[in-house]
């Protein structure tokens, strides 16, 4: 028992969440139908937190493949790769990565977040320094603890300030690794990927990009957000994920760096842990060349997001800054969000409740992902549910009244209905426009 | 105390207040965590604006072994000599 007393004060809150009708931290689906529909309480609800962004979890050909690989490879490797060998598919997953993204090498991790323990932990020592942004995930702060470089932090998204703190360090001895996200996982936003650059070759250092949620959404290829800044060259190594536009789990670094490969021998997280197995390389290979060969997806993506980040704008949310398939509905008040939160699931929409001190200044947010796989009318059924669920608690001002002005044409009427089908609550006449916008 | 060093105090003080919105005077003694409410972030943002204020670099296993005030002003001291 007292062992555990240092969280009697988390215990507490978490209580207090509890009792307000809504904890997020133990919501169960009975039952996942689709990319982008669940079941929770017996209740068909749309997902909107899933960060699967192409809608490829159940694409025929993976589940196929990871099927054909468990007959014939088994289940699991049972032990990592330094003690119990390689498969040759998990050097043809890494030599299939490397490819789509132009580079020499790659390593492949049983997490994303083990990838960014792996390297950010091995690649700069107790002699070099570590430069990460104040907003970076939880993954590169527990690999800075992890290893031994001395973490210097900059302000979010701030290159002036970067450049200010290399400054600082300009005449301690070491190499400077600069860690930054492609998109952040919380606002959505985007890093001036650019102006990192021209700091970073201004003072020599390392430049590392997190693509966890820009790989399969932004850029040409679907490369991430260095290849949509035209900047690919600059960045040293690129980490990823296979858990969210792949479809799968575990994660990846690939880079040019010469002699890369020692860090099989050197970073722990790749060398003391078990690695992935047969059914998730076959689907994450398939998935991989599903987002070489479909761009659409990725357009579908972009349309989505877009329509979703713009009708809650328009709505009059107060939304992240940038119309990215992350789009966050930033509240004032924790409680009001709660209890926001448990109103969407009860009436079938599901999305990421996030609280402090997880978020900036005691706000909280709604988060929700886009995929690919959500239709036109799963956008606009929760648009018209978070608007009329915002009126209702007072944070969007009550329907403007529309009566004495000529009403939208009728050509929206197909809309209504599809909407009646899967939103049978009331609905409000101003809302009839807002997917339009 | 010499006043350099309550100078010192006073002017880490302003720069708390840049970070917690809240006037406070700093006595040496002060447990940073304990005395200040700090939770690990705002130790964090702290440590960010004192880089700031004071032209250094101070790396966040510098501010592990801060535990006093006091502790803080000689951290400061020792690397603004340095730099």
């Amino acid at each position: 028992m007292a062992i555990l007393d240092k969280f009697s004060g988390l215990a507490a809150r978490y209580e207090q969440l509890k009792a307000s009708g809504g904890d997020p931290f133990s919501i169960q689906f009975d039952d996942i139908i689709s990319s982008v529909e669940g079941v929770v309480k017996g209740k068909r609800t749309l997902l909107f937190g899933t960060n699967n962004y192409l809608g490829l979890t159940f694409d025929p050909l993976s589940m196929e493949r990871s099927i054909d690989a468990i007959r014939k490879h088994g289940t699991g490797t049972t032990g990592s790769r330094i003690a119990n060998g390689s498969y040759r598919e998990h050097e043809k997953l890494e030599r299939e990565l490397a490819d789509f993204y132009g580079r020499e090498h790659c390593m492949v991790f049983s997490t994303g977040y083990q990838a960014n323990l792996a390297m950010i932990s091995t690649l700069v020592g107790k002699d070099d320094h570590l430069v990460i942004d104040a907003d970076s995930h939880a993954s590169i702060y527990d690999a800075s603890r992890l290893g031994h470089a001395p973490v210097v932090r900059f302000r979010h998204n701030n290159p002036e300030d970067l450049a200010k703190r290399l400054a600082r360090l300009k005449d301690h001895p070491g190499e400077k690794l600069i860690v930054v996200e492609g998109i952040y996982s919380m606002l959505g936003d985007t890093a001036p990927l650019k102006e990192f650059v021209d700091v970073k070759r201004e003072f020599g250092a390392y430049l590392m990009v997190d693509e966890a949620h820009s790989m399969g959404v932004l850029g040409q290829r679907g490369r991430g957000l260095a290849e949509r800044e035209g900047v690919e060259d600059d960045v040293d190594f690129v980490v990823g994920t296979f858990s969210k536009s792949l479809a799968s789990v575990g994660g990846f670094c690939v880079s040019s760096v010469e002699g890369f490969d020692i860090l099989r021998l050197a970073a722990r997280p790749y060398m003391f842990t078990a690695s992935l197995p047969p059914a998730i390389i076959a689907s994450t290979l398939s998935a991989l060349e599903t987002l070489r060969n479909e761009p659409q997806r990725r357009a579908k993506l972009r349309a989505n997001s877009r329509r979703f980040y713009n009708g809650l704008k328009d709505a009059g949310f107060t939304v992240g800054p940038e119309a990215n398939p992350i789009v966050a509905v930033i509240l004032n008040d924790p409680g009001l969000a709660t209890m926001f939160w448990k109103r969407l699931v009860d009436e079938g929409m599901y999305l990421n409740l996030a609280l402090p001190p997880a978020t900036p200044n005691s706000s909280a947010f709604l988060r929700s992902s886009v995929s690919a796989a959500h239709t036109e009318e799963h956008i606009d059924f929760a648009i018209e549910l978070m608007t009329r669920v915002g009126r209702e608690f007072g944070i969007l001002p009550e329907a403007p009244d529309y009566s004495n002005v000529t009403p939208f044409p009728r050509v929206s009427a197909e809309r209504l209905s599809a909407r009646a089908a899967t939103a049978p609550a009331r609905r409000r006449e101003a809302d009839v426009g807002a997917g339009m916008a | 105390m010499t006043d350099e060093r309550v100078a010192l105090i006073s002017e880490i003080s302003e720069v708390l207040e840049t970070v917690t919105n809240k006037t406070i005077e700093l006595k040496p003694g002060m447990n940073i965590v304990n005395d200040l409410g700090l939770d690990s972030i705002a130790v964090m943002n702290f440590c960010m604006a004192l880089e700031d204020r004071f032209d250094i670099s101070i790396p966040l296993h510098d501010m592990a072994s801060v535990v006093t005030v006091d502790d803080l002003a000689s951290t400061v001291e020792t690397l603004r000599s340095n730099a």
